[in-house]
């Protein structure tokens, strides 16, 4: 990397608490690097790239399937306490499942996500609120992915839930 | 972007780190997609603190729940214990889900993009060729470390359009219309009466 110019551009309030800042210009080694002539089109790399993502579909979609039937597990008894691993197994499922276009499998993996997030910092627990999530994860990958209009409705149930939850 | 723009990231060596091993290595192979030939896949925060303290890279890209340390206590780490040049190696921070506590972190811990999935290769593409072309400062200060978050005050980078409806690019151009009197400055500065 260049060796960075420095300058003071505060020494009053104007950044945070009243104290100083430094800024420093930086040309990165990456700028500098990809200035180079050479390399591939956009449209090679974009084609490159989903040919080599799309070898991992199936392993994941299998993941996600696996993640979803643990979910159902652990749902499936009174779930009086809340269940840190419900967060877990839910946000590792859309860490597979956002690398492809799942549509509406990712928008329900997240409403529970938002859901169990929104409870926990609110002190609150439903495990009803849980459940119909995990049930419209199952309905969604019964639909393979595709968004219908029982996975919109579907949807539109989910949002109410965490509304609700929110308001809470 | 333009597809038959080239980008040149064959001599760039990226690091990713992602406590998922398959999404790390369908981050890995999207990588490849873009032409790097020298990547390190790393499965911990902790373990890409020890490779940096041996050697540079010139990307990284993360996306770790791990919490020992997380994508951003580690870009914390990164950004307030090495020193130049390493500090400021970009970081684009990649997460599915982030939880409310995690969205100021995410602001405050100095990354230089968070990107949130769902992502496709063209997006993150887009960010890295964003980066190279990134002209914010890097700044330092008690409380925070990183890019200069005041992205308005810079506009996006050349070439680039702006998202927002106000986004002003950074470089001044021709002045297009003719300069004001200074009679006008001077009204405009004037303390005038306002009718509540």
């Amino acid at each position: 990397m260049k060796a960075p110019v420095k300058t003071t551009i505060s020494s009053g309030t104007a950044v945070g608490e009243g104290e100083g800042a430094t800024a420093v210009k930086v040309v990165s080694s990456l700028s500098k690097k990809m200035a180079e002539p050479g390399g591939l089109t956009v449209a090679a790399i974009e084609r490159r790239s989903h040919e080599r993502l799309l070898s991992h579909k199936h392993d994941a979609m299998q993941s996600v399937e696996r993640a979803v039937s643990e979910l159902e597990q652990r749902t499936a008894g009174a779930l009086a306490e809340p269940d840190p691993e419900l967060y877990r197994i839910t946000s590792q499922m859309l860490d597979l499942a956002g690398f492809f276009d799942t549509g509406p499998l990712y928008d329900a993996g997240y409403s529970l996500c938002d859901l169990l997030d929104v409870m926990q910092s609110k002190g609150r627990w439903s495990p009803d609120a849980v459940r119909v999530h995990v049930r419209a994860l199952r309905m969604i990958l019964g639909d393979n992915f595709q968004m219908t209009p029982h996975s919109t409705s579907l949807l539109e149930g989910l949002r109410a839930v965490l509304e609700h939850a929110r308001k809470a | 972007m333009n597809k038959d723009e080239q980008v040149n990231l064959e001599h760039s060596t990226v690091l990713l780190i992602d406590n998922n091993q398959q999404a790390l290595d369908m981050l890995g192979s999207v990588i490849q997609g873009f032409g790097v030939r020298e990547q390190i896949k790393l499965g911990s925060a902790t373990a890409a603190v020890k490779l940096l303290q041996e050697r540079p890279v010139d990307l990284i890209i993360i996306d770790c729940a791990d919490p020992e340390m997380d994508s951003y206590a580690f870009t914390r780490w990164l950004r307030r214990e090495t020193s130049a040049p390493l500090k400021y190696t970009p970081v684009i921070l990649v997460t599915g889900h982030a939880s409310q506590a995690k969205v100021q972190e995410g602001r405050d811990c100095g990354v230089s993009f968070v990107v949130v999935k769902p992502i496709t290769p063209a997006v993150l593409l887009k960010r890295v060729m964003w980066l190279a072309l990134d002209e914010r400062e890097f700044i330092e200060c008690p409380t925070y470390v990183g890019p200069d978050r005041r992205v308005r005050n810079y506009g996006p980078p050349m070439g680039e359009k702006g998202r927002r409806k106000g986004d002003l690019s950074a470089h001044i151009g021709i002045a297009k219309e003719a300069n004001m009197d200074q009679s006008d400055i001077d009204a405009l500065l004037k303390p005038q009466k306002v009718q509540l």
